[in-house]
Protein backbone atom coordinates (compact mmCIF):
# COMPACT_ATOMS: atom_id res chain seq x y z
CA UNK A 1 0.00 0.00 0.00
CA UNK A 2 1.52 3.85 -0.60
CA UNK A 3 0.89 6.10 1.82
CA UNK A 4 -1.74 7.96 -0.85
CA UNK A 5 -3.66 4.78 -0.38
CA UNK A 6 -3.49 4.35 3.32
CA UNK A 7 -4.84 7.41 3.67
CA UNK A 8 -7.60 7.43 1.79
CA UNK A 9 -8.60 4.03 3.48
CA UNK A 10 -7.88 5.81 6.62
CA UNK A 11 -10.55 9.15 5.72
CA UNK A 12 -12.71 6.59 4.33
CA UNK A 13 -13.35 4.75 7.32
CA UNK A 14 -13.19 7.79 9.69
CA UNK A 15 -15.90 9.60 7.31
CA UNK A 16 -18.25 6.07 7.46
CA UNK A 17 -17.57 4.82 11.38
CA UNK A 18 -16.96 7.80 13.11
CA UNK A 19 -19.06 10.56 11.19
CA UNK A 20 -15.61 12.82 10.65
CA UNK A 21 -15.72 13.98 7.16
CA UNK A 22 -12.09 15.11 5.89
CA UNK A 23 -10.36 15.89 9.10
CA UNK A 24 -7.19 17.82 9.19
CA UNK A 25 -4.41 15.17 8.49
CA UNK A 26 -2.76 16.74 11.21
CA UNK A 27 -5.75 17.89 13.42
CA UNK A 28 -6.11 16.98 17.00
CA UNK A 29 -8.47 14.23 16.78
CA UNK A 30 -9.72 14.16 19.97
CA UNK A 31 -9.42 18.23 20.70
CA UNK A 32 -11.36 18.90 17.21
CA UNK A 33 -13.18 15.93 16.44
CA UNK A 34 -14.36 13.79 19.94
CA UNK A 35 -12.34 11.02 18.79
CA UNK A 36 -11.76 8.55 22.20
CA UNK A 37 -10.31 6.02 23.44
CA UNK A 38 -13.24 3.86 22.36
CA UNK A 39 -13.06 4.97 18.99
CA UNK A 40 -9.36 4.16 19.07
CA UNK A 41 -10.07 0.75 19.47
CA UNK A 42 -12.77 0.21 17.28
CA UNK A 43 -9.87 1.78 14.56
CA UNK A 44 -7.15 -1.15 15.49
CA UNK A 45 -9.84 -3.58 14.47
CA UNK A 46 -10.11 -1.86 11.35
CA UNK A 47 -6.26 -1.60 10.85
CA UNK A 48 -6.21 -5.80 11.28
CA UNK A 49 -8.41 -6.16 8.29
CA UNK A 50 -6.26 -3.57 6.49
CA UNK A 51 -3.54 -5.53 6.97
CA UNK A 52 -5.15 -9.09 7.10
CA UNK A 53 -3.01 -9.81 10.86
CA UNK A 54 -3.79 -9.42 14.06
CA UNK A 55 -1.83 -6.91 16.01
CA UNK A 56 0.02 -7.69 19.01
CA UNK A 57 -0.33 -6.50 22.20
CA UNK A 58 2.60 -4.58 22.03
CA UNK A 59 1.36 -3.04 18.80
CA UNK A 60 -1.81 -2.21 20.11
CA UNK A 61 -0.33 -0.36 23.50
CA UNK A 62 1.71 1.98 20.56
CA UNK A 63 -1.24 3.37 19.17
CA UNK A 64 -2.53 4.91 22.66
CA UNK A 65 -0.11 7.74 21.50
CA UNK A 66 -1.67 8.13 18.27
CA UNK A 67 -3.17 11.99 18.09
CA UNK A 68 -3.18 13.16 14.45
CA UNK A 69 -4.38 11.31 10.67
CA UNK A 70 -0.91 11.50 9.80
CA UNK A 71 -0.01 9.74 12.93
CA UNK A 72 -2.69 6.74 12.19
CA UNK A 73 -0.69 6.47 9.11
CA UNK A 74 2.83 6.40 10.20
CA UNK A 75 1.35 3.78 12.46
CA UNK A 76 -0.40 1.73 9.64
CA UNK A 77 2.79 2.06 7.47
CA UNK A 78 5.21 1.02 9.57
CA UNK A 79 3.21 -1.96 10.66
CA UNK A 80 3.07 -3.26 7.48
CA UNK A 81 6.86 -2.72 7.14
CA UNK A 82 7.45 -4.86 10.05
CA UNK A 83 5.21 -7.28 8.63
CA UNK A 84 7.04 -7.37 5.22
CA UNK A 85 10.28 -7.68 6.43
CA UNK A 86 9.05 -10.62 8.88
CA UNK A 87 8.13 -12.26 5.94
CA UNK A 88 10.70 -11.64 3.24
CA UNK B 1 -35.44 5.67 64.00
CA UNK B 2 -34.04 7.55 61.42
CA UNK B 3 -32.93 10.84 62.22
CA UNK B 4 -31.86 14.02 60.36
CA UNK B 5 -33.24 15.59 57.56
CA UNK B 6 -36.00 14.98 55.75
CA UNK B 7 -36.97 16.53 52.77
CA UNK B 8 -40.19 16.65 50.17
CA UNK B 9 -39.70 14.94 46.80
CA UNK B 10 -41.85 16.03 43.98
CA UNK B 11 -41.92 15.03 40.26
CA UNK B 12 -41.89 17.68 37.81
CA UNK B 13 -41.56 16.27 34.64
CA UNK B 14 -42.02 12.60 32.47
CA UNK B 15 -42.16 10.95 29.40
CA UNK B 16 -42.85 7.44 28.08
CA UNK B 17 -42.51 5.45 25.36
CA UNK B 18 -45.31 2.64 25.48
CA UNK B 19 -47.80 0.02 23.11
CA UNK B 20 -50.37 2.57 23.88
CA UNK B 21 -48.61 5.95 22.45
CA UNK B 22 -46.19 8.55 23.42
CA UNK B 23 -47.82 11.42 24.29
CA UNK B 24 -50.05 11.87 27.05
CA UNK B 25 -53.02 12.56 24.54
CA UNK B 26 -52.15 9.59 22.71
CA UNK B 27 -52.31 7.24 26.11
CA UNK B 28 -55.68 8.82 27.65
CA UNK B 29 -57.44 7.81 24.01
CA UNK B 30 -56.24 4.84 24.44
CA UNK B 31 -57.22 4.72 28.10
CA UNK B 32 -60.24 6.63 27.35
CA UNK B 33 -61.57 4.34 24.11
CA UNK B 34 -60.29 0.85 25.60
CA UNK B 35 -57.53 0.43 22.89
CA UNK B 36 -55.47 -2.60 23.58
CA UNK B 37 -51.46 -2.19 22.35
CA UNK B 38 -51.00 -5.69 22.35
CA UNK B 39 -50.41 -7.25 18.94
CA UNK B 40 -49.02 -10.57 17.38
CA UNK B 41 -45.37 -11.30 18.26
CA UNK B 42 -42.60 -9.91 16.01
CA UNK B 43 -40.48 -12.36 13.94
CA UNK B 44 -37.57 -12.39 15.87
CA UNK B 45 -35.35 -15.62 13.33
CA UNK B 46 -34.41 -17.47 16.93
CA UNK B 47 -36.86 -17.86 19.45
CA UNK B 48 -40.63 -16.64 18.32
CA UNK B 49 -41.02 -19.98 16.03
CA UNK B 50 -41.11 -22.03 18.89
CA UNK B 51 -42.55 -19.56 21.65
CA UNK B 52 -46.39 -20.58 22.29
CA UNK B 53 -47.17 -17.45 23.66
CA UNK B 54 -47.71 -15.18 20.12
CA UNK B 55 -48.91 -11.85 21.58
CA UNK B 56 -46.37 -9.22 22.80
CA UNK B 57 -46.99 -5.67 23.88
CA UNK B 58 -45.77 -3.80 20.89
CA UNK B 59 -43.79 -0.51 20.50
CA UNK B 60 -44.13 -0.48 16.08
CA UNK B 61 -44.33 3.62 15.53
CA UNK B 62 -41.35 5.44 14.57
CA UNK B 63 -39.66 7.36 17.17
CA UNK B 64 -37.57 10.00 15.85
CA UNK B 65 -34.30 10.51 17.57
CA UNK B 66 -31.29 12.90 16.80
CA UNK B 67 -28.43 11.93 19.00
CA UNK B 68 -25.24 12.47 17.96
CA UNK B 69 -22.72 9.85 17.15
CA UNK B 70 -20.87 10.18 20.14
CA UNK B 71 -23.60 9.30 22.31
CA UNK B 72 -25.19 6.83 19.39
CA UNK B 73 -21.74 4.81 19.74
CA UNK B 74 -22.42 3.26 23.22
CA UNK B 75 -25.98 2.47 23.04
CA UNK B 76 -28.34 -0.65 22.07
CA UNK B 77 -32.10 -0.98 21.47
CA UNK B 78 -32.86 -0.28 25.20
CA UNK B 79 -30.32 2.99 25.66
CA UNK B 80 -32.22 4.62 22.78
CA UNK B 81 -35.67 4.25 24.75
CA UNK B 82 -33.85 5.25 28.03
CA UNK B 83 -32.01 8.27 26.70
CA UNK B 84 -35.15 9.78 24.66
CA UNK B 85 -37.39 9.52 27.76
CA UNK B 86 -34.52 11.05 29.46
CA UNK B 87 -34.17 14.18 27.32
CA UNK B 88 -38.29 14.41 26.85
CA UNK B 89 -38.41 14.49 30.58
CA UNK B 90 -35.38 17.18 31.14
CA UNK B 91 -35.72 19.38 28.33
CA UNK B 92 -39.46 19.86 29.60
CA UNK B 93 -38.38 20.44 33.16
CA UNK B 94 -35.70 23.00 31.56
CA UNK B 95 -33.29 22.71 34.40
CA UNK B 96 -30.09 24.68 33.61
CA UNK B 97 -26.99 23.31 32.35
CA UNK B 98 -24.92 24.41 35.46
CA UNK B 99 -27.13 22.48 37.85
CA UNK B 100 -27.72 19.43 35.24
CA UNK B 101 -23.72 19.28 35.48
CA UNK B 102 -23.11 20.38 39.22
CA UNK B 103 -23.28 16.60 40.30
CA UNK B 104 -26.45 17.51 42.46
CA UNK B 105 -28.55 15.56 39.83
CA UNK B 106 -28.42 12.28 40.04
CA UNK B 107 -29.65 9.13 37.48
CA UNK B 108 -31.71 6.08 38.96
CA UNK B 109 -32.46 4.04 35.78
CA UNK B 110 -32.17 0.52 34.39
CA UNK B 111 -33.52 -2.44 32.72
CA UNK B 112 -34.11 -6.30 33.08
CA UNK B 113 -30.37 -6.69 31.81
CA UNK B 114 -29.20 -4.67 29.48
CA UNK B 115 -29.71 -4.87 25.56
CA UNK B 116 -30.47 -8.83 24.94
CA UNK B 117 -30.23 -7.94 21.31
CA UNK B 118 -26.96 -6.89 21.54
CA UNK B 119 -25.73 -9.84 24.04
CA UNK B 120 -27.19 -11.98 21.51
CA UNK B 121 -25.07 -10.46 18.78
CA UNK B 122 -21.76 -11.28 21.01
CA UNK B 123 -23.17 -14.90 21.81
CA UNK B 124 -23.43 -15.65 18.17
CA UNK B 125 -19.42 -14.53 17.96
CA UNK B 126 -18.71 -16.56 20.95
CA UNK B 127 -20.56 -19.87 19.28
CA UNK B 128 -19.22 -18.94 15.72
CA UNK B 129 -15.76 -21.20 16.98
CA UNK B 130 -14.14 -18.21 14.57
CA UNK B 131 -11.08 -16.70 15.86
CA UNK B 132 -11.27 -13.63 13.94
CA UNK B 133 -14.60 -13.59 14.43
CA UNK B 134 -13.80 -13.60 17.96
CA UNK B 135 -11.22 -10.58 18.17
CA UNK B 136 -14.03 -8.26 15.83
CA UNK B 137 -16.53 -8.18 19.07
CA UNK B 138 -16.08 -4.35 19.22
CA UNK B 139 -14.93 -2.13 22.53
CA UNK B 140 -18.54 -0.96 22.59
CA UNK B 141 -20.68 -4.16 22.61
CA UNK B 142 -20.39 -4.27 26.44
CA UNK B 143 -21.43 -0.45 27.07
CA UNK B 144 -24.16 -1.06 24.59
CA UNK B 145 -25.38 -4.61 26.54
CA UNK B 146 -24.46 -3.93 30.20
CA UNK B 147 -27.07 -4.11 33.23
CA UNK B 148 -26.41 -0.27 33.65
CA UNK B 149 -26.06 0.80 29.99
CA UNK B 150 -29.16 3.08 30.22
CA UNK B 151 -28.15 4.91 33.37
CA UNK B 152 -24.82 5.31 32.22
CA UNK B 153 -25.41 6.59 28.39
CA UNK B 154 -28.23 8.75 30.32
CA UNK B 155 -25.37 10.67 32.31
CA UNK B 156 -22.92 11.09 29.14
CA UNK B 157 -25.45 12.45 27.39
CA UNK B 158 -26.03 15.18 29.32
CA UNK B 159 -23.26 15.40 31.00
CA UNK B 160 -24.83 14.22 34.26
CA UNK B 161 -22.15 13.95 37.45
CA UNK B 162 -24.28 12.93 40.48
CA UNK B 163 -25.06 9.69 41.73
CA UNK B 164 -25.97 6.43 39.71
CA UNK B 165 -28.42 4.16 40.88
CA UNK B 166 -29.31 1.15 38.12
CA UNK B 167 -31.65 -1.50 39.71
CA UNK B 168 -31.99 -4.37 37.64
CA UNK B 169 -34.87 -6.33 39.13
CA UNK B 170 -37.28 -7.05 36.31
CA UNK B 171 -40.35 -5.90 37.10
CA UNK B 172 -39.75 -3.68 39.73
CA UNK B 173 -36.71 -2.21 37.99
CA UNK B 174 -38.41 1.07 37.44
CA UNK B 175 -39.95 1.70 40.63
CA UNK B 176 -37.15 0.88 42.55
CA UNK B 177 -35.32 3.38 40.69
CA UNK B 178 -38.33 6.15 41.14
CA UNK B 179 -38.06 5.11 44.74
CA UNK B 180 -34.29 4.99 45.35
CA UNK B 181 -34.39 8.43 43.57
CA UNK B 182 -36.97 9.98 45.89
CA UNK B 183 -34.73 8.49 48.97
CA UNK B 184 -31.93 10.00 47.61
CA UNK B 185 -33.39 13.17 47.81
CA UNK B 186 -35.67 13.19 50.74
CA UNK B 187 -32.29 12.32 52.84
CA UNK B 188 -30.73 15.42 51.07
CA UNK B 189 -27.86 13.13 49.15
CA UNK B 190 -28.84 14.75 45.80
CA UNK B 191 -31.75 17.91 45.02
CA UNK B 192 -33.01 15.80 42.13
CA UNK B 193 -32.87 12.29 40.12
CA UNK B 194 -33.65 11.36 36.71
CA UNK B 195 -35.78 7.81 37.28
CA UNK B 196 -36.84 5.24 35.28
CA UNK B 197 -36.53 2.40 33.02
CA UNK B 198 -36.49 1.01 29.96
CA UNK B 199 -36.77 -2.61 27.74
CA UNK B 200 -36.37 -2.98 23.99
CA UNK B 201 -37.99 -5.92 22.25
CA UNK B 202 -36.89 -9.55 23.50
CA UNK B 203 -38.33 -12.85 22.62
CA UNK B 204 -35.97 -14.18 25.42
CA UNK B 205 -38.64 -12.55 28.35
CA UNK B 206 -41.37 -14.27 26.06
CA UNK B 207 -39.46 -17.83 26.20
CA UNK B 208 -38.75 -17.36 29.97
CA UNK B 209 -42.67 -16.95 30.89
CA UNK B 210 -43.30 -18.93 27.85
CA UNK B 211 -41.16 -22.10 29.65
CA UNK B 212 -42.79 -20.93 33.42
CA UNK B 213 -46.45 -21.50 31.57
CA UNK B 214 -47.17 -17.86 32.82
CA UNK B 215 -47.75 -16.73 29.29
CA UNK B 216 -51.23 -16.13 27.94
CA UNK B 217 -51.75 -18.22 24.78
CA UNK B 218 -55.48 -18.43 24.12
CA UNK B 219 -55.59 -14.81 22.53
CA UNK B 220 -52.57 -15.65 19.74
CA UNK B 221 -55.77 -14.87 17.09
CA UNK B 222 -57.12 -11.98 18.87
CA UNK B 223 -54.24 -10.14 20.87
CA UNK B 224 -56.10 -7.25 21.96
CA UNK B 225 -58.30 -9.40 24.10
CA UNK B 226 -55.01 -10.62 26.11
CA UNK B 227 -53.75 -9.80 29.21
CA UNK B 228 -57.22 -10.25 31.32
CA UNK B 229 -55.76 -9.30 34.94
CA UNK B 230 -58.57 -10.17 37.63
CA UNK B 231 -60.73 -11.58 35.09
CA UNK B 232 -62.03 -15.52 34.91
CA UNK B 233 -60.26 -16.10 32.09
CA UNK B 234 -57.46 -15.01 32.35
CA UNK B 235 -54.37 -17.21 31.41
CA UNK B 236 -51.13 -15.77 31.94
CA UNK B 237 -49.30 -12.29 31.57
CA UNK B 238 -48.11 -10.97 27.79
CA UNK B 239 -44.32 -9.69 27.98
CA UNK B 240 -44.01 -6.14 26.15
CA UNK B 241 -41.47 -3.37 25.57
CA UNK B 242 -41.73 0.31 26.62
CA UNK B 243 -39.72 2.82 28.59
CA UNK B 244 -40.43 5.62 30.51
CA UNK B 245 -38.80 8.84 33.07
CA UNK B 246 -40.26 10.93 35.29
CA UNK B 247 -37.79 13.74 36.96
CA UNK B 248 -37.73 14.21 40.66
CA UNK B 249 -37.09 17.28 42.52
CA UNK B 250 -36.50 18.27 46.25
CA UNK B 251 -39.75 20.45 47.02
CA UNK B 252 -38.49 23.48 47.43
CA UNK B 253 -35.85 23.57 44.67
CA UNK B 254 -38.72 22.85 42.66
CA UNK B 255 -40.79 25.68 44.14
CA UNK B 256 -38.12 28.50 43.64
CA UNK B 257 -37.70 27.27 40.18
CA UNK B 258 -41.22 28.20 39.42
CA UNK B 259 -41.79 24.71 37.49
CA UNK B 260 -45.06 23.05 37.61
CA UNK B 261 -45.54 20.50 39.82
CA UNK B 262 -47.02 17.17 38.89
CA UNK B 263 -47.22 15.56 42.36
CA UNK B 264 -45.25 14.51 45.53
CA UNK B 265 -44.00 11.80 46.28
CA UNK B 266 -44.75 10.81 50.15
CA UNK B 267 -43.58 6.84 50.46
CA UNK B 268 -41.86 3.87 49.14
CA UNK B 269 -41.90 0.61 50.08
CA UNK B 270 -39.03 -2.06 49.08
CA UNK B 271 -38.90 -5.77 50.61
CA UNK B 272 -38.61 -9.43 49.39
CA UNK B 273 -40.82 -12.61 50.32
CA UNK B 274 -37.40 -14.15 51.72
CA UNK B 275 -38.09 -17.35 50.30
CA UNK B 276 -39.67 -18.47 46.99
CA UNK B 277 -37.97 -16.72 44.03
CA UNK B 278 -40.87 -16.96 41.57
CA UNK B 279 -44.08 -17.67 43.63
CA UNK B 280 -46.14 -14.40 44.84
CA UNK B 281 -46.47 -14.50 48.57
CA UNK B 282 -49.17 -12.80 50.47
CA UNK B 283 -47.46 -12.03 53.48
CA UNK B 284 -44.25 -10.83 51.37
CA UNK B 285 -46.94 -8.65 49.74
CA UNK B 286 -49.18 -7.31 52.32
CA UNK B 287 -45.96 -6.04 54.22
CA UNK B 288 -45.32 -4.03 51.15
CA UNK B 289 -48.66 -2.22 51.45
CA UNK B 290 -48.14 -1.61 54.75
CA UNK B 291 -44.81 -0.12 54.93
CA UNK B 292 -45.38 2.02 52.13
CA UNK B 293 -48.63 3.19 53.81
CA UNK B 294 -46.90 3.82 56.92
CA UNK B 295 -43.72 5.54 54.86
CA UNK B 296 -45.94 8.09 53.69
CA UNK B 297 -47.86 8.89 57.00
CA UNK B 298 -51.27 7.80 55.72
CA UNK B 299 -54.08 5.67 56.49
CA UNK B 300 -55.38 3.15 54.04
CA UNK B 301 -58.76 4.82 53.74
CA UNK B 302 -56.87 7.81 52.31
CA UNK B 303 -55.81 5.95 48.61
CA UNK B 304 -58.63 6.92 46.32
CA UNK B 305 -56.96 4.73 43.60
CA UNK B 306 -54.09 1.74 43.10
CA UNK B 307 -52.62 1.06 39.89
CA UNK B 308 -52.13 -2.66 40.39
CA UNK B 309 -49.20 -5.13 39.53
CA UNK B 310 -52.11 -7.74 37.97
CA UNK B 311 -50.26 -9.29 35.30
CA UNK B 312 -52.88 -11.54 34.36
CA UNK B 313 -51.49 -14.20 35.94
CA UNK B 314 -53.99 -17.13 37.22
CA UNK B 315 -52.38 -17.09 41.24
CA UNK B 316 -50.73 -13.37 40.94
CA UNK B 317 -54.00 -11.54 40.62
CA UNK B 318 -55.52 -13.41 43.52
CA UNK B 319 -52.99 -13.12 45.91
CA UNK B 320 -52.42 -9.23 44.85
CA UNK B 321 -56.52 -8.94 45.55
CA UNK B 322 -56.09 -10.54 48.56
CA UNK B 323 -53.39 -8.21 49.70
CA UNK B 324 -55.14 -4.94 48.73
CA UNK B 325 -58.29 -6.32 50.53
CA UNK B 326 -56.53 -6.80 53.92
CA UNK B 327 -55.06 -3.35 53.89
CA UNK B 328 -57.45 -1.44 52.34
CA UNK B 329 -61.15 -3.33 52.23
CA UNK B 330 -62.69 -2.64 49.19
CA UNK B 331 -62.35 1.49 49.46
CA UNK B 332 -59.99 2.30 46.58
CA UNK B 333 -60.48 2.01 42.96
CA UNK B 334 -57.76 -0.50 41.82
CA UNK B 335 -56.75 -0.85 38.05
CA UNK B 336 -54.53 -3.43 36.10
CA UNK B 337 -53.02 -1.07 33.63
CA UNK B 338 -51.49 -3.98 31.77
CA UNK B 339 -54.50 -5.46 30.34
CA UNK B 340 -53.34 -2.43 27.74
CA UNK B 341 -49.88 -2.86 27.23
CA UNK B 342 -48.91 -6.23 28.66
CA UNK B 343 -45.83 -6.35 30.88
CA UNK B 344 -43.14 -3.91 29.78
CA UNK B 345 -40.79 -5.73 32.20
CA UNK B 346 -38.14 -3.44 33.45
CA UNK B 347 -40.07 -0.68 32.33
CA UNK B 348 -43.53 -1.03 33.89
CA UNK B 349 -43.53 0.92 37.43
CA UNK B 350 -42.25 4.19 36.05
CA UNK B 351 -45.33 4.11 33.15
CA UNK B 352 -47.73 2.68 35.80
CA UNK B 353 -46.72 5.82 37.62
CA UNK B 354 -46.92 8.23 34.65
CA UNK B 355 -50.26 6.88 33.48
CA UNK B 356 -51.30 7.41 37.06
CA UNK B 357 -49.99 11.15 37.50
CA UNK B 358 -52.12 11.62 33.97
CA UNK B 359 -55.31 10.17 35.68
CA UNK B 360 -54.76 12.19 38.71
CA UNK B 361 -54.43 15.73 36.43
CA UNK B 362 -57.21 14.52 34.51
CA UNK B 363 -59.75 12.99 37.73
CA UNK B 364 -60.97 10.48 36.06
CA UNK B 365 -59.77 6.66 36.72
CA UNK B 366 -59.70 4.18 33.08
CA UNK B 367 -61.06 0.58 33.71
CA UNK B 368 -59.01 -2.63 33.75
CA UNK B 369 -59.58 -3.75 30.03
CA UNK B 370 -60.66 -7.01 29.31
CA UNK B 371 -62.28 -7.89 32.65
CA UNK B 372 -65.44 -9.17 31.93
CA UNK B 373 -65.77 -11.14 34.12
CA UNK B 374 -64.47 -10.93 37.78
CA UNK B 375 -62.77 -13.78 39.04
CA UNK B 376 -64.66 -14.37 42.27
CA UNK B 377 -61.09 -15.00 44.12
CA UNK B 378 -60.43 -11.47 42.83
CA UNK B 379 -63.97 -9.87 43.27
CA UNK B 380 -63.62 -8.55 46.94
CA UNK B 381 -62.01 -5.41 45.76
CA UNK B 382 -62.94 -2.21 44.26
CA UNK B 383 -62.35 -2.93 40.72
CA UNK B 384 -62.64 -0.12 38.09
CA UNK B 385 -64.78 -2.22 35.19
CA UNK B 386 -66.05 1.29 33.63
CA UNK B 387 -64.61 4.68 33.13
CA UNK B 388 -65.38 6.51 36.28
CA UNK B 389 -64.95 10.13 37.42
CA UNK B 390 -63.52 10.35 40.23
CA UNK B 391 -60.83 13.25 41.68
CA UNK B 392 -57.69 10.96 43.09
CA UNK B 393 -55.79 12.96 45.99
CA UNK B 394 -53.78 10.02 46.51
CA UNK B 395 -52.36 6.81 44.10
CA UNK B 396 -50.59 3.77 44.91
CA UNK B 397 -48.50 2.10 42.27
CA UNK B 398 -47.67 -1.81 43.46
CA UNK B 399 -45.48 -3.85 41.40
CA UNK B 400 -43.46 -7.29 42.48
CA UNK B 401 -40.98 -9.11 40.85
CA UNK B 402 -39.09 -12.51 40.09
CA UNK B 403 -37.46 -12.80 43.06
CA UNK B 404 -39.47 -12.43 45.26
CA UNK B 405 -38.47 -8.32 45.26
CA UNK B 406 -41.97 -6.12 46.06
CA UNK B 407 -42.40 -2.53 45.54
CA UNK B 408 -45.44 0.24 46.54
CA UNK B 409 -44.66 3.60 45.89
CA UNK B 410 -47.27 6.25 46.91
CA UNK B 411 -47.87 9.55 45.05
CA UNK B 412 -50.02 12.64 46.15
CA UNK B 413 -51.39 14.96 44.00
CA UNK B 414 -50.05 19.13 44.69
CA UNK B 415 -52.91 21.18 46.08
Amino acid sequence: MTREEIVTQVLCFFGEEFEIENPGLDDNLREKHGFDSIDAIEMLLKIEKMLGSELSHEEKKRAMDIRTINHICDYIESLAAARAAASG
Amino acid sequence: MRGGMERRVVITACSAITPIGRSKAEILHHLVHGISGVKALREDGLLSSYIHSNVFGTVDYPIVYDFQRQHRKTMGPVAYYACQVAKEALESAGLDQEFVTSGRLGVAFGSTHGSPTVQRNIYKTFFSGSRTEFSSIGAVDYLKSMVHTTAVNITKMFGITGRVISSSTACTTSSQSIGYGYEAIKYGMQDAMICGGADEYDTTAVAVFDNLLACSTAFNDTPHLTPRPFDAKRDGLVVGEGAGAVLLEEYEFARKRGTPILAEVIGFACNNNGGDLILPNLGGITETIRIGLREAKINAEEVDFISAHATGTKMGDVIESQAIYDVYGSLPGVVGLKSYMGHSMGSCGVIETIIALYLMEEGFIAPTLNLDEIDERCAMINHVVKLRESPIRIAAIQNFAFGGVNTNLIIKKMP
